[in-house]
């Protein structure tokens, strides 16, 4: 803007010399805002004239969306290996090591850091409290949690090859007697 | 005669501007320190010291309010009564009213200092003092604003400037928010419980919390700019109509915005419909703020180059520009789904309070200072390197948050093809933005390095100044009142009454729309879907949740969105919080949501994970509360607690509040018996604070 055209744009009053200027509002910057005001309205007719669904509708059908994911892994999945195929797996020092990494990760805050027992039962003896100690039995154990006792479910929380990974790092411990081992709880299991 | 004598000169109190820039610049280095030790504690929880009035959960209520209201308090007071004084050409109203605003103010800080590290905090964002503190705020504000409207009342200039629209704005509406929003009842001379409750709490500390920064980081600021640019860049403003169109609809505009903080939330869908669309509106309007600064800048442009005020200018308004596109963007529900309670939310207000109202009050400073000690800039290379260490610091602070968030956002919403969550275990998503974490907290501390050379500079600056000048006095001889009024909006400036009260029932309208639909909301659902009060020790656990600050972390507000949902259980519901007071829905998830927490694990685990979380999650960054379990729980004032409860509607019998004490003592000692049994070496644990917070997290979600 050249400094004659700018003094014919120059208002005829300042304030402890500050001038303005008549120019007018920018075009680009009406129409943004012309255009959000009509999105605005759009969104408000969508969802309270032409029955937009609400949350709780929108929440509905995403959810309905994962259920039926998960039917599909549950039809196809279903793989549950025998006792004697899970036992025969316990020579395999890699699946136990696996399982002690996530077991001091994810376990150790309870069942302590050998499995001794602290806030959660001694997983080392012949005593257990729910089932009877098989490699099946603890997956299952770790899979549904005992909530009324306050542990959690962790079939969410952790993979099913990681859950039979630490059943069989469990398995293993048995007779370890590690130092601060809780006392037993629960039935033997012979 | 006299009175000729006092109309024809006048000496402006530039005394109290001094003394206000001296306040923000000390409070300023304060603010930033406390963030900077807030920011190091995220990367390495250690930094606490093992204090707990250096823990994150009771610091980062002192950051906050130490950015917002001693540092950007006093510096748009300096700025205000600044400015005002000239635009109006006339002394401030009453010398005595600065003063005591002025010391006031002060007083009000020092009381914020002392309370909120000492865990006294109302737990409800920017709002956390308590009510002592809040009503020395409503005094000192009103006195503010007696000296600003008086001075107004006997201005020698007819019309108002754009930047007093703005001052006016401000004053009032902050007024009306921090009224409304501090309406609480005592329990003790540094504790009490808001009128509102659940969904009513969120929803009014909302339209504060948002309108605060609409109307104590935004309008004020917008005001100085107005003032301060033009001024300092001997240009005159580019478009007086624009001026208008964007004063009037970002004040009548912003006040709806408030929902937006609550969006996918418990909060009926109206009104989050209400937050986010009139966000999308806000854009253009807080553009047009923008506009108007950058381009009544045009031919200054190479003073960019060479002068570091006008760089520090030029800079700010651009930021507001950013943060204000950012906002809106961020209102839109499925944006708000990924980036809230994430670190976006933090790196989008750093953007606005470093780059807008940081550096404009840098701006500010650096103009005024010479000017105010009729001296010299001490030195601009010195101002100059703040300004690009500032620079920078901001850009590594937005920069690692921006990546820190959307980094978190997408790993909790991941979902894989079995319909699992991709990343179930909280720790993980925490671990992956740890480094982050030192990234912003290199940035915090380059904004804090770039900010101690100001001070450096400035005290330079002011001890050489030549020293004892008289006050200069002010020729108004040639000033008189200009008797045309004009007409349309040019007369409207003529009339401060008129002008004050359109600007209050602009704001007015959006407010009581919004908020007067929901205070009855409790009453009408169904009698079937009510939840039990809190029992009198889960109460006295709640108060001590409130207190430690454990919503600057942990949220409990399961959102209705498929990954809340399925990391946490069903989506949370209105009447869940409705006996909530303060409510405790958060605003971040530094850890977990906790709406569900009760019942999930054991006390013990409780117990052991508050001692020392790292015994539970071995990455967790969450600070240890060691103290919590020889701090003693106070019993008896149970009672006054649960009768005040009982005032504010909560269905309490009235044997439950005459034994408040008994019962929960009962309670506490049942659940210490059951962690005694586990572990025989807890005996000194009863009676303890921790033991009332355990039966509060066993009971979320419960009722």
């Amino acid at each position: 803007m050249n400094q004659s055209n700018e003094n014919d744009k120059l208002m005829d009053h300042d304030y402890d010399g500050i001038q303005e200027l008549d120019n007018p509002l920018p075009g680009w910057w009406l129409m943004t805002f012309y255009l959000s005001i009509i999105f605005a309205i759009g969104y408000v007719m969508f969802y309270y004239v032409f029955g937009g669904p609400n949350s709780d509708q929108e929440l509905a059908a995403s959810m309905e969306k994962i259920e039926l994911r998960r039917a599909a892994v549950a039809v196809t999945g279903g793989d549950e290996k025998d006792e004697s195929v899970l036992v025969a797996l316990t020579s395999d020092s890699t699946k136990i090591e696996a399982g002690q990494k996530e077991f001091l990760v994810k376990c150790m805050a309870c069942h302590g850091n050998q499995g001794q027992g602290l806030i959660g039962p001694n997983l080392t003896d012949e005593y257990w409290i729910h089932g009877d100690g098989s490699i099946t039995n603890i997956i299952a154990m770790v899979n549904t949690g005992v909530p009324e006792k306050g542990m959690p479910p962790w079939k969410d929380l952790i993979q099913p090859d990681m859950i039979e990974n630490v059943a069989l790092y469990i398995y293993s411990i048995k007779g370890t007697n590690p130092p601060g081992a809780k006392p037993p709880q629960g039935n033997k299991i012979e | 005669m006299s009175m000729e004598n006092n109309q024809s000169r006048t000496v402006y109190d530039d005394d109290i501007v001094k003394k206000f820039i001296y306040a923000a610049l000390i409070w300023g280095a304060a603010a930033f320190a406390v963030g900077l030790l807030a920011a190091t504690q995220l990367a390495y929880w250690q930094a606490n010291f093992n204090l707990e009035w250096l823990t994150f959960s009771r610091i980062r209520p002192l950051h906050t309010n130490a950015a917002i209201f001693a540092f950007g308090g006093n510096a748009i007071f300096a700025g205000i009564y600044h400015s005002s004084q000239r635009l109006l050409k006339t002394r401030l109203y009453s010398d005595s009213l600065s003063s005591i605003h002025f010391w006031g103010w002060q007083l009000i800080i020092l009381a914020a200092l002392i309370t909120l590290p000492l865990g006294f905090s109302q737990s409800k964002e920017y709002a956390e003092l308590e009510w002592p503190i809040d009503i020395a705020i409503t005094v000192i504000w009103v006195i503010f604003a007696i000296n600003f409207f008086g001075t107004i009342a006997v201005r020698r200039v007819k019309h108002l400037y754009v930047a007093l629209w703005f001052y006016i704005a401000t004053i009032l509406t902050v007024a009306v928010l921090h009224v409304v929003n501090s309406i609480e009842i005592p329990v003790s001379y540094l504790q009490s419980y808001p009128v509102y409750a659940g969904v009513q709490d969120a929803l009014v500390q909302w339209w504060y919390g948002h309108n605060a920064v609409a109307f104590f980081l935004t309008t004020p600021f917008l005001g100085l700019m107005y003032y301060y640019i033009p001024k300092a860049a001997n240009r005159p403003i580019y478009s007086y109509r624009l001026s208008i169109v964007h004063f009037w609809s970002l004040v009548f505009i912003y006040i709806w915005a408030g929902p937006h903080h609550l969006l996918n939330s418990a909060l009926p869908d109206w009104a989050q419909t209400l937050g986010m669309v009139f966000s999308i509106m806000l854009w253009a309007p807080s553009w047009g703020g923008m506009i108007n600064g950058l381009l009544t800048l045009r031919g200054a442009w190479h003073k960019v180059r060479t002068d570091p005020i006008i760089k520090f200018l030029a800079v700010a308004v651009t930021f507001y520009g950013m943060s204000t596109f950012e906002g809106p963007l961020l209102s839109i529900k499925s944006v708000n789904s990924l980036a809230h309670y994430t670190d976006w939310i933090i790196g989008h207000v750093h953007g606005g309070t470093l780059g807008w109202n940081g550096f404009l009050t840098f701006g500010m400073i650096y103009y005024l200072v010479p000017k105010l000690w009729n001296t010299k800039l001490y030195s601009q290379r010195l101002a100059n390197n703040h300004f690009w260490i500032g620079f920078f610091g901001i850009l590594i602070y937005y920069i690692s948050m921006w990546a820190s968030g959307i980094t978190q956002g997408l790993m909790w919403q991941s979902i894989d093809a079995n319909g699992q969550l991709a990343y179930p275990d909280f720790v993980e998503t925490v671990i992956k933005i740890v480094p982050l974490y030192y990234a912003r907290a290199i940035g915090g501390s380059l904004f804090l390095i770039g900010f101690i050379l100001m001070l450096i500079n400035m005290w330079k600056t002011i001890s050489l100044a030549p020293k004892g000048q008289d006050e200069q006095q002010v020729d108004m001889s040639n000033i008189t009142m200009d008797e045309v009024a004009g007409t349309g909006h040019r007369k409207l400036e003529s009339l401060g009454a008129v002008f004050t009260v359109l600007v209050f029932i602009a704001i007015l309208v959006g407010s009581i729309i919004e908020i007067v639909p929901t205070l009855a909301i409790h009453k009408y659902l169904p009698d079937a879907n009510k939840v039990r009060p809190y029992t009198p020790l889960e109460q006295a656990g709640r108060d001590i949740y409130v207190k430690e600050g454990c919503y600057t972390c942990h949220s409990q507000m399961i959102r209705k969105l498929d990954f809340d949902v399925i990391r946490y259980g069903e989506a949370s519901k209105l009447e869940e919080s409705m006996y909530d007071r303060p409510f405790q829905w958060g605003s971040k998830r530094t850890g977990p949501d906790l709406a569900r927490v009760g019942g999930k694990y054991p006390d013990m685990w409780h117990y052991r994970h508050m001692i020392d979380p790292r015994e539970i999650t071995p990455k967790s960054i969450m600070p240890a509360y060691p103290w919590l379990d020889n701090k003693k729980l106070d019993y008896q004032i149970l009672r006054r607690k649960l009768s005040v409860m009982k005032r504010l509607g909560v269905p309490y019998d009235d044997e439950t509040v005459a034994n408040a004490d008994i019962i929960a003592e009962k309670e506490s000692l049942e659940l210490f018996n059951a962690l005694l049994e586990q572990d025989p070496s807890l005996e000194n644990i009863k009676d303890t604070q921790i033991i009332a917070l355990i039966s509060y997290l066993q009971s979320l979600g419960k009722k």
